[in-house]
């Protein structure tokens, strides 16, 4: 960069006192090279910012073009103090002045260079203080943390004065030495006749980034003697001067699309670090600073698969000391989903490129050996038997029909479908599962199995798959069984209803599958998953999800289907259906309100103890 | 957040002002006065728009406008907690303000105008339970005590069940609502900070907590105008926004607050993004204000006659469980030890930033020292 001058930090902090006399120095500035030769020039925007919208021309202060040093050009009386304080809402009046820097002589007016220092002044609204009244740590340091960045690789230079010009100005009668205590070898020097410390040697943030030293002051008067000390701190900034390396030389990996076609799908991932720093914020231009793309002439490779780019922080220990560094992986990533049809394998190339780095290993190949292998839509060899007993009611649940494989697809939807072979006998049917991987089969039409024609019935089942239209068929024998049990009256509708043990398994109702409810005797014990209830099925009901076919009917699960009210202890289950967690019995009266209570009372109200004292 | 408005307090007082100087009205109203005069026109705004405060000084028409606007109500305008149209009020501000920061500002000055009030009898009442007669109360649970009183309470039990059955609400399997605090991936505390800041909301209740919790040297309580209850209502009224700070974790003897973010991925600016989070997890105005809080300490507070600083309790890890009647870190410290020594009694609340040896120096490290050991004999 032809302008490279910086400041070592970014605010400067100093007190300001009514009818400090014209000529007193305050603070000095300082700043650092990019390149020898560079000579720093600071300039002050004549504008002092007194609070967030009000400014104020500067007739008080002024830098020294060549030194850095801040000093009064004119003394503040109590008027100019009124006038200044006018806006701040804080008890202490605080002013802020930009410092520019620029490696050649400033124009008159100049007010934007992009390098700049924020200068904070506090307006004491009294006169200095006597420098008796001062305590140590007031003589030898501001309130501002020491606190400097330096950016690696760049030549040595000053970068701070200990000293306090200020106080060194005001009071000529104390003795304030300093000290920098620094571990061997640190690349850092004071020197005393000008309190000035520097950095010796250019620094590598990636050996080290962080140094922490002590400044010690010691201010006699007389025979007593204070000390101080404070951190004194330096960060050293980074630039990009590493280039992407692979750990342990890894730049291949297999990829490879079976069951799992689904657009988004990570295939593979591979890593690059980087010595360097990779700040996550603003996290796009990152991204733009460290790419990788798909080299590719194919349009079908470039539109079905991407590549994603995360990064994270990492560290490492050159010698000892911890400095961070960024791990990048890159994923393949499937940009739509896969027919299942499609079969190939080839090799996809990622170029990855450190767009900042100036060298010539600036970017890595990253290497994917693609396999995208076919899958059949096929049923197990075998026909699906089930039994279905003749008491069954509507809604039961009789099983779920399966692909080959169906539970691990993804990406893939399967549509199932019966192809009734007897016209007369149809009591079943069939609903699509979650994300079409499976087909759940369901008494529809109860009044068949209780016809005694009805015995055997024989169905063809049908998978398609949605996108390829390729489909498989088997068989599926419906065996109708039992004896018809005589019907209870009063009865109600719903399992759900029945609060009792007794009263439940007396009663059907939709969904059960042998013609009774069965009751799920719960434990007990305060607010539990496991709460008693009447359900059609237990394997079914209450399991914490509202299915394709309990969501047909409110009547047949509102234990996990109800969006109504729940009254009594309760938690209420995924999407606020459903009773996740009740207490005691819980019941519903389905399209109405469910209950959770606890009332089976069993403890006796009153002991043998409890007699004996009555 | 109307809940937060609510238990953060009444608005302050009109007419009062600590410092002497003319209350500003707030900016829906200046912005009325402004539109029924016809030098004072939104030509302003229309200069600062994409503008920084020097490339707008250096358009002629424009530093015009700035003129006229200073001396119009607009400029001083400020906001009030909890007010009607807060919202439209800090757009008004902000569109006046924003250019001028060009957005590089560390700290950034509230929008709100300072707290002179004190915070709602709701809020207070736990402390005033547990501040009593700590002996008595010592095994009591405030915060039991606080949900009791919230309760018992229609207004803060209404507001209170609201925001609990919206928060505990889960949406799906995956979704969890833990709600306003965690997420599943810590962003950066830069990026939320910049997040924050698009949202004028957010941005003036961030700017609010940097004024009324900064730490500062001046103060014996290490808070700006030893004022706690500015910074203890600019704390709650960050909570509800992308910036909303919490507890970390459960101990019982460590406050440690963050917002959910970390310095993780800072590259050059991590000096500036951990700077950023201390003055949540590290700050001694913050963490004396929430101390005084429990104590019940804080409303007897008045800069003239200060209590004692809290200095922050010696790290006690053996001692899970303080004995019965040790009530808080306060009792530990004779405060005749710190008035002996003025300047020790000025730094002792700056956090170890500074160690100054002087005469008094071997002195309050012996009390500090023995200290935690004689806790563990009680």
């Amino acid at each position: 960069a032809a302008f490279g001058l910086y400041f070592p930090r970014k605010e400067y902090l100093e007190n300001v006192y009514m009818d400090q006399p014209a000529g007193t120095p305050l603070l000095r500035i300082h700043a650092l090279r990019d390149s020898h030769g560079e000579a720093a020039h600071f300039h002050l925007c004549q504008n002092l910012i007194i609070s967030r919208a009000r400014s104020h021309e500067n007739h008080w202060f002024q830098i020294r073009e060549k030194t850095g040093l801040l000093y009064l050009s004119k003394s503040l009386d109590r008027e100019d103090f009124n006038m200044l304080s006018v806006g701040n809402w804080m008890p202490l009046s605080k002013v802020m002045l930009y410092v520019f820097l620029s490696s050649h002589p400033f124009q008159e007016k100049e007010c934007d260079s992009a390098t700049r220092t924020t200068v904070f002044l506090s307006l004491i609204n009294a006169t200095a203080p006597a420098c008796s009244s001062l305590t140590a740590r007031q003589l030898c340091f501001t309130e501002m943390d020491l606190s400097f960045h330096i950016k690696e690789n760049k030549p040595p230079g000053t970068f701070h004065q200990l000293q306090l010009p200020s106080v060194h100005h005001l009071c000529q009668n104390l003795s304030i030495s300093y000290k920098l205590l620094a571990a061997e070898g640190m690349p850092f020097r004071y020197n005393e006749n000008t309190t000035g410390v520097s950095v010796t040697q250019r620094l590598d943030r990636e050996e080290r980034e962080r140094y922490e030293l002590i400044a010690k002051c010691t201010v006699r008067e007389g025979f007593r003697e204070m000390q101080v000390e404070v951190p004194f701190l330096v960060n050293v900034l980074d630039e990009d001067d590493s280039p992407p390396f692979l750990p342990n030389g890894t730049d291949t990996a297999d990829a490879v699309v079976e069951f799992n076609r689904k657009e988004g799908t990570v295939l593979a991932t591979l890593t690059v670090y980087d010595a360097d720093t990779t700040p996550i914020y603003p996290l796009e231009s990152s991204r733009r600073k460290y790419t990788g793309t798909i080299i590719t002439d194919d349009p079908w490779i470039s539109e079905t698969f991407r590549v994603e780019h995360i990064f994270e922080e990492i560290h490492f220990s050159p010698n000892g000391s911890q400095v961070r560094g960024t791990q990048h992986e890159y994923k393949l990533v499937l940009n739509k989903s896969i027919s299942v049809t499609e079969h190939r394998s080839f090799q996809l190339d990622v170029l990855v490129n450190d767009t900042e780095f100036h060298g010539p290993e600036r970017s890595v190949m990253l290497h994917f050996n693609v396999s995208i292998l076919p899958v059949s839509i096929q049923f197990p060899n075998m026909t699906y038997q089930f039994t279905v007993n003749r008491n069954a009611e509507r809604f039961a649940q009789i099983g779920k029909i399966c692909i080959e494989n169906c539970m691990k697809f993804r990406g893939v939807n399967i549509t199932y479908k019966l192809l009734p072979s007897n016209v007369s006998c149809y009591p079943v049917s069939i609903l699509q599962g979650r994300e079409g991987k499976w087909g759940s089969l369901y008494v529809n039409d109860s009044s068949v199995l209780r016809n005694p024609e009805c015995k055997e019935i024989l169905y063809t089942i049908q998978a398609t798959d949605k996108q390829s239209r390729k489909h498989a068929k088997t068989l599926l024998y419906i065996v109708l069984e039992g004896t018809l049990l005589k019907k209870e009256e009063d009865c109600p509708d719903s399992c759900a209803v029945s609060k009792h043990h007794a009263e439940c398994e007396e009663c059907g109702g939709l969904g059960v599958l042998t013609g009774r409810c069965q009751w799920r005797q719960g434990s007990g014990k305060g607010i539990t998953t496991n709460y008693s209830t009447c359900t059609p099925s237990i394997k079914t009901c209450p399991d914490g999800t509202c299915d394709v076919i309990e969501s047909k009917d409110p009547a047949v699960c509102p234990q996990d289907c109800t969006s109504g009210n729940i009254i009594g202890g309760h938690g209420k289950g995924i999407g606020n259906l459903g009773i996740k967690s009740g207490h005691g019995i819980c019941y519903c009266f389905p399209r109405q309100n469910c209950y959770c209570e606890k009332d089976d009372i069993k403890e006796q109200l009153c002991d043998d103890v409890c007699k004996t004292v009555i | 957040d109307e809940i937060l408005r609510s238990l953060a307090g009444p608005p302050s007082l009109p007419g009062q002002d600590p410092h002497g100087w003319r209350v500003p009205v707030d900016c829906v109203r200046a912005n009325e006065l402004c539109a029924a005069e016809p030098s004072c026109s939104s030509r302003y705004r229309q200069c600062l728009a994409g503008r920084d405060r020097n490339t707008m000084l250096a358009n002629k028409e424009c530093q015009a406008a700035l003129e006229v606007l200073q001396e119009s109500p607009l400029y001083d305008c400020r906001c009030k907690r909890g007010m009607k149209k807060e919202l439209q009020c800090l757009q008004i501000y902000w569109s006046i303000h924003l250019g001028l920061t060009e957005g590089e500002e560390f700290y950034e000055a509230s929008p709100y105008e300072p707290v002179t009030s004190r915070l709602s009898d709701i809020f207070r009442l736990a402390s005033i339970f547990s501040g009593m007669d700590p002996a008595t109360n010592s095994k009591s649970n405030h915060c039991l005590d606080a949900a009791k009183a919230c309760n018992l309470n229609d207004n803060c039990k209404r507001l209170r069940s609201g925001y609990i059955s919206t928060c505990s609400r889960e949406i799906s399997a995956t979704e969890h609502c833990t709600c306003s605090y965690e997420d599943k991936e810590k962003p950066n505390c830069l990026d939320l900070r910049n997040a924050c800041r698009t949202d004028h909301l957010c941005r003036s209740r961030l700017a609010d907590f940097h004024t009324n919790c900064q730490a500062s040297f001046q103060s014996l309580t290490s808070c700006p105008g030893d004022n706690y209850q500015a910074c203890l209502g600019s704390y709650a009224g960050l909570i509800g926004f992308d910036m909303t700070p919490n507890y970390v974790d459960a101990s019982p003897t460590s406050i440690t607050i963050s917002p959910w973010c970390s310095c993780k991925g800072s590259g050059n600016l991590e000096e500036e993004c951990e700077k950023f989070l201390r003055d949540f997890t590290e700050n001694p105005c913050l963490r004396n204000a929430i101390q005084a809080f429990g104590n019940g300490t804080d409303v007897n507070l008045s800069p003239k006659n200060p209590s004692p600083p809290i200095t922050l309790p010696p790290k006690t890890e053996k001692s899970p469980a303080l004995p019965d009647d040790i009530n808080d870190s306060n009792t530990m410290y004779d405060t005749s030890v710190i008035t002996t020594c003025t300047s020790v009694q000025e730094h002792g609340s700056k956090l170890n930033k500074s160690k100054e040896q002087s005469l008094c120096y071997s002195e309050t490290q012996l009390t500090t020292d023995i200290m935690p050991d004689q806790k563990t004999f009680v």
